[in-house]
């Protein structure tokens, strides 16, 4: 169990209050209908499934009922940012 | 008033709840429902306010929860509807909601049981609300001045947290009260 900070209740909540929503940055294709099989599988089901930072989306389920994104760290499970739908995470993270 | 020791529930009837969500840097908003509800919108997240017989909760960055004691929630809906422009949603949720005041001087114990939310004093005053896991539920728990709790949850919920809450107040010695008594 870990603490996450929702965005819009400026709260440290416990994990209890949220599920997870899958990888983050993850851009639905423009026109699905001209993907091939493999094309559309790949959105669909592969993921980058890395060891250490992990951009993901959460949602606060029992509480304000909103979207936001995490990076965090599947190794030590430390929470490296929180960060809104539309935004990137901040720079340092990135440069990995 | 909180009661000496123990734990005093008591369903509070006879309320309208709306749920209204809009912009909330529109100032037609705000307008709108002091002029419906005669309460401000509370704009700092997990606050909540009142005035006369109307409540206001933050749900979240565009929505709210507005309860008016003595109220028909569609004509509260309608109102609001009237008097909001542009884009919104107004949902008047009476059928679904139950709500409880819970005081007493053990109550805060019972929240803490409940809960993984803080509801210590330092960290949940009065005037601060926040929607959280309540037992195996969601619920709005908000914190008044007189040092009661008032509780919203889903009706469909009612039975199992009201057994719940007579289990873990049992302990502290539990009552649940009329709406009528004093």
């Amino acid at each position: 169990m870990f603490r996450i900070r929702c965005p819009y209740c400026r709260e440290l909540r416990s994990e209890e209050e949220f599920s997870y929503a899958g990888e983050a940055h993850i851009p639905r294709p423009e026109d699905p209908s001209s993907l091939s099989d493999a094309e559309w599988g790949e959105y669909l089901h592969t993921r980058t499934n890395p060891r250490g930072p992990h951009r993901e989306m959460w949602v606060h389920t029992a509480g304000c009922r909103r979207y936001f994104n995490v990076l965090r760290d599947t190794l030590s499970y430390e929470i490296l940012a929180v960060y809104l739908v539309g935004e990137m995470p901040p720079e340092r993270e990135e440069a990995r | 008033m909180s009661e000496p020791g123990g734990v005093v529930c008591r369903e509070c009837l006879d309320r309208a709840f709306v749920n209204v969500r809009a912009d909330a840097g529109d100032p037609r908003l705000r307008h709108a429902v002091a002029q419906v509800a005669g309460v401000d919108l509370p704009h700092e997240p997990g606050t909540w306010n009142h005035a006369d017989r109307s409540r206001a909760y933050w749900l979240g960055p565009d929505e709210w929860l507005l309860v008016v004691e003595g109220d028909d929630g569609l004509e509260v809906e309608g109102r609001l509807r009237d008097a909001l422009d542009g884009r919104f949603s107004v949902a008047d949720v009476t059928g679904a909601q139950v709500q409880l005041e819970l005081s007493g001087h053990d109550v805060g114990k019972v929240l803490q049981k409940s809960s993984p939310y803080d509801f210590h004093p330092r960290n949940f005053p009065p005037g601060r609300c926040a929607q959280t896991v309540f037992a195996k539920a969601t619920a709005l728990v908000a914190a008044r001045e007189d040092g009661a709790f008032d509780i919203v949850f889903r009706r469909s919920f009612a039975d199992y947290l009201m057994q719940w809450l007579a289990d873990a107040a049992a302990e502290y010695g539990y009552r649940l009260a009329g709406w009528n008594e004093p």
